[in-house]
């Protein structure tokens, strides 16, 4: 059996609008496969992982003060997380996870959060609190190869600059910056989204994606992943972007 | 200006009246734009004002609240219609102040939602405030949890009347520390019940300590993150209760509070906390304990808050769940009970409901016990279908109807014992289903 390993950060303290969610849809349908998915947890003060052994290093979203709380213990894993991207270990990142892998964060009291720098974009908070990109999203991304819309909820003060690869096309919804056309990070071994709802859990193909890149990690012939009866997750996904995308 | 305000405002409630419309938030909301955002500011209220607020229970303490006093003989207002708001609580004083602003009563009973508690008692001098629950909410209206809080504690630092807070609850219990002067903060507690457990069951909020970011460590939850917690750092969570709830017996149902034994009707762990608090207020304003057990044994919900109905030959619960703490009690309830059942859950997401459905992720779908089949509706009916897919149920038993009244016929199409859960905006409507379906097919309330 095919076994993928996962390491989910922080999921004790960054877990709002249902990110661990997206953990329990990996994790079904690897075990629909009879893919072996192992996720361990790892949170301030546990002992330092080894992060290159895992396929995919999962972040996701906090409130600021949770975020302050983490990143001095996340600056402290950087040399692993860096060493660990580079040899090929997938980064999911949600929202606040997708912010610190950044140069910085400046929260609504101007506070500056130091940021892993792994990429060149940084987020800056509006000086009200009130003003925060809050609502449905759909985008677009080529990702996987051929247009997927991908359906989500974002809620976010941050505003995302300088992002040289975005994850898709602003279809509905804010996006990177309020009211902007672009939303996200990528990379061939990234995803960095603003996108809750969890975002796995209405789009399937994207899950996919990640799964099929770690199962393929160090294997010399390619494997494909068996199909899955995704009837529900797409009805429900059409259902939102009939919603969205026909009240424009 | 004040009387013209007053005068503007009751006008407004008359002519809603005439129209045959209940007076709601409009005239709050007029009157909000005119006085410059301080709509509560224009009343002169002498009497003593109690406010409830949290996440859950808000409306069943206000109401029980309101029914001590009110069999004590004494005259009360009490905002009825649930309008929480500043602006709901400024139509409903319009309707018993004179021209001059000049409310009066005995007592101020106010369910007061929690980010509108600052805004309110700047204005209004405020008795006793009793603060619940602090659970995720509709957090994309609120922003987040923390803000919430932090609102709240900026209120409680120069509040010196009676605080009466739910000891078990870290994000209520450290507003008692928001303002060391004040003698007046008063803890309810509550002993473990049959279904405590050692470790945390469901998702939660505040697992850590707010004054030292130290791990909070539990004797035991009762559910969600509510139970007995200390700092080991700090010694947060180590006070002297007011009360305590203990000998809780779920099945009778029975417990003891301040030495006295009660029967409530309602058989909910969420119940017990909520009684409790009235039996907080009761003692603190020495209510006759006659009344008190009137009031605290009698008490029980409609509204969709664990109500019943027969679909025909069916018993069927309906719960209303505004958040993952209230899905999760409801599905407790259902596992705890013996035999096959059914579920429909509701799922709207109106912007009373918070546009985010993320939510159904915290809920704990796992546990299914003889569940033979799940029915979904509403407008978000595929996400909560999906939902349970993932946490491993059996998706051929999953049938999606969005429309309520074709969900509800579903439902009933098989015999045996059924659950329903709805979220806020879908609990009237699905209320009306189910009487539509009983006055079609037959069954009662």
């Amino acid at each position: 059996m095919k076994t993928i390993r996962i390491l989910h950060m922080y999921a004790d303290m960054l877990d709002l609008y249902g990110d661990s969610g997206n953990m329990e849809v990996i994790s079904f349908r690897c075990k629909k496969r009879g893919i072996e998915c192992i996720i361990d947890k790892y949170s301030i003060d546990s002992e330092m992982p080894d992060f290159s052994s895992y396929d995919l290093i999962y972040i996701g979203g906090g409130a600021d003060l949770e975020q302050q709380h983490i990143s001095e213990d996340l600056l402290k894993c950087r040399e692993g997380i860096v060493k660990a991207y580079k040899n090929g270990t997938f980064l999911f990142l949600i929202c606040g996870g997708y912010q610190l892998m950044g140069k910085y964060y400046r929260d609504a009291d101007g506070n500056e959060i130091k940021g892993l720098g792994l990429f060149d974009y940084f987020t800056v908070a509006p000086n009200s609190r009130r003003k925060r990109c809050i609502g449905n999203i759909v985008i677009e991304t080529g990702l996987t190869g051929k247009p997927v819309k991908v359906v989500g909820f974002e809620n976010h003060g941050g505003q995302t600059q300088g992002v040289k690869s975005t994850f898709g096309k602003v279809l509905y919804g804010n996006g990177n910056c309020s009211k902007s056309e672009a939303e996200g990070y990528c990379e061939k071994n990234v995803i960095a989204t603003y996108l809750h709802g969890p975002c796995l859990s209405k789009n399937p193909e994207i899950s996919d994606y990640m799964i099929e890149y770690c199962v393929n990690r160090g294997e010399k012939e390619h494997i494909s992943l068996e199909a899955l009866d995704d009837t529900l997750e797409k009805d429900c996904r059409q259902v939102m972007l009939d919603r969205l995308l026909k009240s424009r | 200006m004040k009387r013209l305000l007053i005068l503007i405002g009751k006008i407004i409630v008359k002519l809603l009246k005439l129209m045959h419309r209940n007076a709601g938030n409009l005239p709050g909301i007029v009157l909000w734009h005119l006085s410059r955002h301080k709509a509560v500011s224009m009343f002169k209220v002498d009497c003593p004002i109690i406010a409830v607020t949290g996440t859950n229970g808000k409306t069943s303490v206000t109401n029980c609240i309101a029914q001590l006093f009110e069999r004590s003989g004494k005259k009360i207002i009490i905002n009825r219609e649930g309008n929480n708001l500043d602006t709901g609580i400024c139509s409903m004083l319009l309707k018993y102040c004179d021209m001059s602003g000049k409310v009066k009563a005995d007592y101020l009973i106010l369910e007061t939602d929690e980010s509108h508690v600052p805004v309110v008692y700047s204005q209004l001098k405020l008795d006793t405030l009793v603060v619940l629950n602090f659970f995720r909410d509709q957090l994309d209206r609120n922003g987040e949890m923390e803000t919430l809080i932090q609102k709240i504690n900026g209120f409680c630092k120069t509040f010196e009347g009676n605080l009466i807070l739910n000891g078990d609850d870290p994000n209520t219990a450290r507003l008692g520390r928001a303002n060391p002067h004040n003698k007046n903060v008063k803890y309810f507690h509550a002993e473990p019940y049959a279904f405590a457990t050692k470790k945390i069951f469901e998702a939660s909020e505040g697992r850590f300590c707010p004054f030292c970011g130290e791990a909070l460590e539990y004797d035991y939850y009762q559910y969600s993150h509510i139970g007995k917690f200390i700092c080991k750092k700090c010694g947060f969570g180590n006070y002297e209760p007011y009360i305590t709830a203990r000998d809780i017996d779920l099945e009778k149902p029975v417990f003891t509070a301040g030495g006295h034994t009660y029967s409530p009707k309602l058989n909910s762990i969420y119940n017990i906390y909520n009684m409790t608090a009235v039996a907080a207020a009761a003692k603190l304003y020495n209510i006759d304990q006659d009344i008190t057990d009137g009031v605290i044994n009698s008490y029980t919900v409609k509204n969709g808050r664990m109500e019943n109905f027969m679909l025909g030959g069916s018993k069927a619960t309906l719960n209303l769940a505004k958040n993952p703490v209230g899905a999760n009690m409801t599905l407790r309830v259902m596992n705890e009970m013996q035999g096959e059942k059914e579920l429909l859950f509701v799922l709207n997401d109106n912007i009373a409901d918070g546009l985010d459905v993320s939510w159904i992720y915290d809920i704990n779908f796992s546990i299914f016990q003889r569940v033979t089949r799940v029915v979904t509706s509403g407008t978000r009916a595929y996400d909560i279908a999906v939902r349970i897919k993932t946490a491993g149920y059996d998706p051929a038993k999953i049938v999606v109807r969005p429309d309520l009244d074709k969900a509800v016929e579903e439902l009933a199409s098989t015999q045996g014992r059924k659950f329903i859960i709805a979220n806020y905006t879908a609990v009237q409507p699905t209320r009306s289903a189910l009487k539509r379906y009983i006055a079609k097919h037959g069954g009662n309330r």
